[in-house]
């Protein structure tokens, strides 16, 4: 709403300059756009709120500044001459939906003159940014934009039987509005007709009707003004999709009292304007009527709320302003600031919003000034948690980000075909009913398809280098029941290791992804990894992940079908699991670690080279091992592993080295060597190990 | 040492003394000997003073003087001392003494020295180039937004608000209703909202949550006051993206509720957190505004942080962050609504509250100088390396 400085002032003897007033208002709750002055002096633009429509008019803005500086706000009072005929006599108003249509009130005024406006309400319209018509459709708009009370005028000669009859749309009804386009109409719009209610001629509280429009050739006007019910109104406007100046008023509540002194001063400026004769009186049909509501309001209650009191005569004088009546009706009533203060409110007819004690005490605190309550640190009364996972998920990201792993955030809405790519089946997405496009159609059901499209980013920015992690959710469908599961996704590629001066660089594998997730299953005692996984993993190098027996997800490499998709051209590494799950075991291992006291004993490497049939499990070797019950043994790895030159085809070599140690003495030579002897035979016997050398 | 000068210049070839017994040189009183020492002495610093002080050079000096076998001073020692008078044993001694201490000090200097001629030897081809780069293990990065979101979970939780957190698939009465929101409440027409596709048998839809207030009020049906909550998360708009705008970004909900909760501890709450956040010299203000679930409820400002509150800046031109205004609008807040108790089986005229709403994408926005909401959602790594 653009609020011209000089239309202000025709209220209300403001004195400060245009600048102060708007950061006035702001600060007692008119949110100010910004000030321009412009051909027509100071405009403020004030983002009125949508539970101020009064304040949709310089009325409204008027009474504002009245309470701000404690100001009189000027009372509008049009007396226009009137002549002897009976406007009852012109005209019959008949409201059959006094559900949808409060009040109907209808003047005539004949033999008026169309012509252009004067430049003063030229200049008025223009500086509110509204398009000069002729005189009276502007007059409609000025009081509007003076008021806050929308109106429309039709030739009076073209409504048919001079009567208008406001009836609930029918099926299948049509209308041309005034923007000249033919609109549907569903039933429970509310419709200004004429005549025999027939013919629709307006929308009401929305848009009137083409085929009643005033012309340069209008002779006689009815003004309408009116008062339509909020809800309706706004459930109109977004059916059919046409939001005007009328039904942003009527849609967000008008003042119903005010219609019959909108339409007074409209007739006022009409004569002034384009001279004619005002019919006497105004066919008023008003079922909608209300009794005004008494609201108290009491010092306690403003206390308890607020922290810090007002005195008396500012809430009296800001309640008054606003047009509340404040009447204090306490015992204590002769007694200032009196503790037991209640002051019984009238609502004032602008403002149905204020129904309750604590809309008074916004209205009074706002006005007095939102600074003036001393800020405070209120004493916390009970000790704050964390989210249940913090700890185990502080770790985790650290754990990743010491790893090498960027976290990323993504957007959850994905393409159908590319969400399909990761999706598990049987499970059904989360498919929106109304997506902005096709590739946010659908919420991930995984984690993988945003992690792989920020690889792909990447990839296509010329960044070939990228370990990614992203902590996230994934969403899915169970029957109508939405399920939303925190995941952790991985994605990694490019170097494994970057070169530098001293060492060449290195492409990431399967063993640094699997590394990196041991190293995190570490927090949660340890993964176990088995064969086999997804499809969208590469079959040859992937693996399921377990802790303590319950699957928690899967990594490895992605699979060629769906890096083509993406249009990989280098491999690409992708590992989720189940984050709940991970960090309830993180938790359970945490609990459970107890010191080990270290060894006091040396430990004795030995090194066992073996060649070992092809598809001999590292695993299998270490079953073997373990199988012997040596409890000395307190270490296998896999040192080396070698193929071709001097292994013969069909075989591999693997170095394992073994560590034993003793917890009650230093093993002897005869020891390890027993120990040893019983390996080998072991790993002979059972896997068709070689021993190569020792 | 003007002795030893005389010695040398008058007996330039005399055989080496340290190899003949005291008797055989014919001395037998006190000056004599100390005579013999002196020539010594002179002998060594000559030769000392000869050499540079190098590792070599001190291996040299220190076997020729000191060396066990044929040392000058086990010479000496053999040679003058175990044979010499009992009268003159005594000078004999002590002056070795002193000749051996004065040798031992002299190479512990010339040694010094020598280390730092091999020093500097060493610097032009064995010190480290300190301009070359390191052997870097590279490390990750948490998110910028996650970054923002810690630092706001920490100033909330040091003043007792737990974190908590709620699901993004929301029904309406959560996130409309419950929160004083009906159908057709002109505020809908803000929060153009996501709607999942059920099936038909669904008894309610479900949309992606507009804010995260609906946590609001599933925090209150579950505990009974004092409730003292944030609820950092995600949320969806139906909004076209561009720079400014993204359908998905984040904020943290706040929310307490007491028995003596005043809007001045509100405000107090909130001028603490902004406080820490964005620096003690940063200047607060509320401004009365509208939202259905608090009364009364406020927009907050602060004082542009980046022109210091004037509006201009420092170059002289209108300050861009905030537009010349001086200040900074960053939140919605206000007082919770009794309305809303009403849903959630509170008594409004028992307790009382405050709840806000941030904009993580948007405070984060400003405080790092990022025009384009998008790239919190690329995940360039260029961008994610800016803030490890
Ligand atoms: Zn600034």
């Amino acid at each position: 709403m653009k609020v011209v400085y000089t239309w202000l002032k025709d209220f209300v003897d403001v004195t400060a300059t245009p600048q102060e007033l708007a950061s006035r208002l702001a600060l007692s709750g008119t949110n100010i756009g910004g000030v321009e002055n412009g051909a027509h002096g100071a405009v403020i633009e004030a983002e009125v709120s949508s539970n101020r429509p009064d304040c949709l008019g310089h009325l409204g803005i008027a009474r504002e500044v009245g309470a701000i500086y404690k100001l009189p706000v000027k009372p509008v009072l049009p007396k226009p001459a009137e002549s002897t005929a009976k406007a009852s006599d012109a005209v019959r108003v008949e409201i059959q939906t006094p559900d949808l249509c409060g009040r109907f009130t209808a003047r005539v005024i004949r033999n008026v003159k169309i012509q252009p406006s004067p430049k003063w309400l030229k200049d008025r319209l223009e500086a509110t940014g509204v398009a000069s018509i002729s005189n009276v459709v502007d007059v409609s708009n000025y009081v509007m934009l003076e008021l806050g009370h929308p109106l429309h005028t039709f030739d009076y000669d073209k409504v048919r039987d001079h009567k208008i009859v406001v009836r609930k749309a029918r099926p299948g009804e049509k209308i041309r509005t005034l923007d000249g386009i033919e609109r549907q109409l569903d039933p429970n719009l509310c419709m200004i007709s004429d005549g025999d209610s027939s013919r629709a001629v307006g929308i009401g509280g929305i848009m009137g009707g083409a085929e009643t429009e005033i012309s340069f050739s209008t002779k006689n006007v009815l003004i309408e003004c009116a008062w339509f019910e909020p809800v309706a109104v706004r459930r109109a406007a977004r059916f059919l999709k046409l939001h005007t100046e009328a039904s942003t008023r009527f849609g967000r509540g008008a003042d119903p009292e005010m219609a019959e002194l909108a339409s007074r001063r409209a007739a006022e400026l009409i004569l002034q304007l384009a001279g004619g004769e005002l019919l006497s009186g105004v066919v008023d049909v008003y079922p909608g009527k209300r009794t005004p509501k008494k609201i108290r309001v009491t010092r306690a209650e403003l206390l308890r709320v607020m922290g810090a009191d007002v005195p008396d005569k500012e809430v009296e004088s800001s309640l008054s302003a606003l047009g509340f009546a404040p009447i204090r009706i306490d015992q204590n009533r002769g007694a200032e600031g009196s503790i037991l203060a209640t002051w019984e409110c009238t609502q004032p007819s602008w403002r149905a919003e204020v129904e309750r004690e604590i809309d008074l005490i916004e209205e009074i605190a706002r006005i007095y000034g939102l600074d003036k309550f001393p800020p405070r640190l209120p004493a916390a009364r009970q000790g704050a948690a964390r989210l249940p996972h913090y700890e185990a998920e502080t770790r985790l990201r650290e754990r990743l980000i010491g790893l090498g792993y960027r976290e990323i955030l993504t957007i959850p809405h994905v393409a159908e075909e590319r969400d399909a790519l990761f999706r598990p089946e049987g499970v059904a997405p989360a498919r929106l009913s109304n997506p902005l496009s096709e590739e946010a159609s659908v919420l991930r059901s995984n984690g993988l398809v945003t992690m792989a499209a920020a690889l792909e980013w990447n990839l296509n920015h010329g960044q070939r280098n990228a370990r990614l992690f992203e902590i996230g959710r994934h969403y899915r469908l169970n029957g109508s029941d939405s399920v939303e599961t925190p995941v952790l996704t991985l994605g990694a590629t490019g170097e494994g290791r970057q070169k530098n001066l001293y060492e060449p660089s290195r492409e990431f594998s399967f063993a640094d992804l699997k590394g990196d997730l041991d190293s995190i299953g570490a927090l949660a005692g340890s993964f176990e990894w088995h064969e086999g996984g997804p499809a969208w993993l590469h079959p040859a190098r992937r693996g399921r992940l377990q802790l303590r027996s319950n699957e928690i997800g899967a990594a490895g490499q992605l699979a060629r079908q769906v890096a083509e998709k993406f249009k990989f051209r280098q491999d690409v590494f992708l590992a989720e699991f189940d984050l709940d799950r991970f960090c309830s075991a993180v938790r359970a291992a945490k609990e459970a670690r107890r010191y080990e006291p270290l060894p006091r004993f040396p430990g004795v490497e030995r090194d066992f080279s073996l060649l070992l049939p092809d598809g001999t499990h590292f695993s299998s070797v270490v079953n073997a091992i373990q199988a012997l019950n040596i409890s000395e043994i307190s270490g296998i790895e896999a040192a080396d592993l070698f193929r071709g030159k001097n292994v013969p085809a069909g075989k591999y070599s693997l170095l394992v080295r073994i560590t034993f140690q003793s917890r009650e003495a230093t093993l002897t030579d005869a020891q390890i060597g027993d120990y040893s002897a019983r390996i080998v035979a072991s790993l002979e016997n059972n896997l068709g190990a070689q021993l190569r050398a020792q | 040492m003007p002795f030893g000068v005389i010695y040398i210049a008058i007996m330039p070839n005399i055989e080496n003394p340290t190899e003949k017994t005291l008797a055989a040189l014919t001395i037998n009183d006190p000056l004599a000997i100390e005579e013999l020492f002196a020539n010594e002495k002179a002998r060594f610093d000559k030769q000392l003073a000869a050499k540079n002080p190098d590792e070599v050079n001190y291996a040299l000096m220190k076997n020729a003087w000191l060396g066990r076998k044929a040392g000058v001073l086990t010479l000496i020692s053999e040679n003058w001392l175990k044979s010499a008078p009992p009268t003159l044993k005594p000078i004999v001694g002590q002056s070795l003494n002193q000749l051996k201490r004065h040798i031992e000090e002299s190479l512990e200097l010339f040694w010094v020295a020598a280390e730092k001629t091999s020093e500097e030897a060493a610097s032009t081809r064995d010190r480290v180039d300190l301009s070359l780069p390191g052997v870097i293990r590279p490390a990750g990065s948490h998110h910028l937004i996650r970054q923002v979101f810690q630092e706001i979970e920490d100033i909330f939780f040091s003043i007792g608000f737990s974190v908590v957190e709620g699901p993004e698939i929301e029904t309406p009465y959560y996130n409309f209703e419950a929160l004083n929101i009906p159908e057709f409440h002109p505020v809908r027409d803000d929060m153009d909202t996501f709607y999942l596709e059920l099936p038909k048998s669904a008894t309610t839809p479900l949309l992606l949550r507009t804010h995260t207030s609906p946590m609001q009020i599933r925090t209150m049906e579950k505990q009974k006051p004092p409730v003292r909550v944030i609820v950092p998360g995600k949320v969806y708009r139906r909004d076209n993206p561009d720079a400014t705008h993204s359908f998905a970004f984040h904020q943290i909900e706040g929310l307490a509720v007491d028995a003596d909760i005043t809007f001045c501890d509100f405000t107090g709450t909130i001028e603490y957190f902004v406080k820490q956040f964005f620096g003690p010299s940063v200047k607060t203000r509320f401004r009365p505004s509208y939202f259905p679930f608090t009364e009364p409820s406020v927009e907050f400002d602060v004082s542009c942080p980046f022109c210091g509150g004037i509006g201009t800046a420092a170059s002289g031109g209108t300050c861009s962050k905030c537009k010349g205004a001086a200040w900074i609008e960053l939140f919605g807040a206000g007082m919770v609504d009794p309305a809303v108790y009403g849903f959630v089986n509170y008594d409004a005229k028992k307790v009382s509250g405050f709840a806000f709403g941030i904009g993580i994408d948007r405070l984060a926005m400003l405080k790092y100088g990022i025009d384009d909401i998008q790239v919190f959602f690329q995940n360039d790594v260029r961008f994610l390396k800016q803030f490890p």
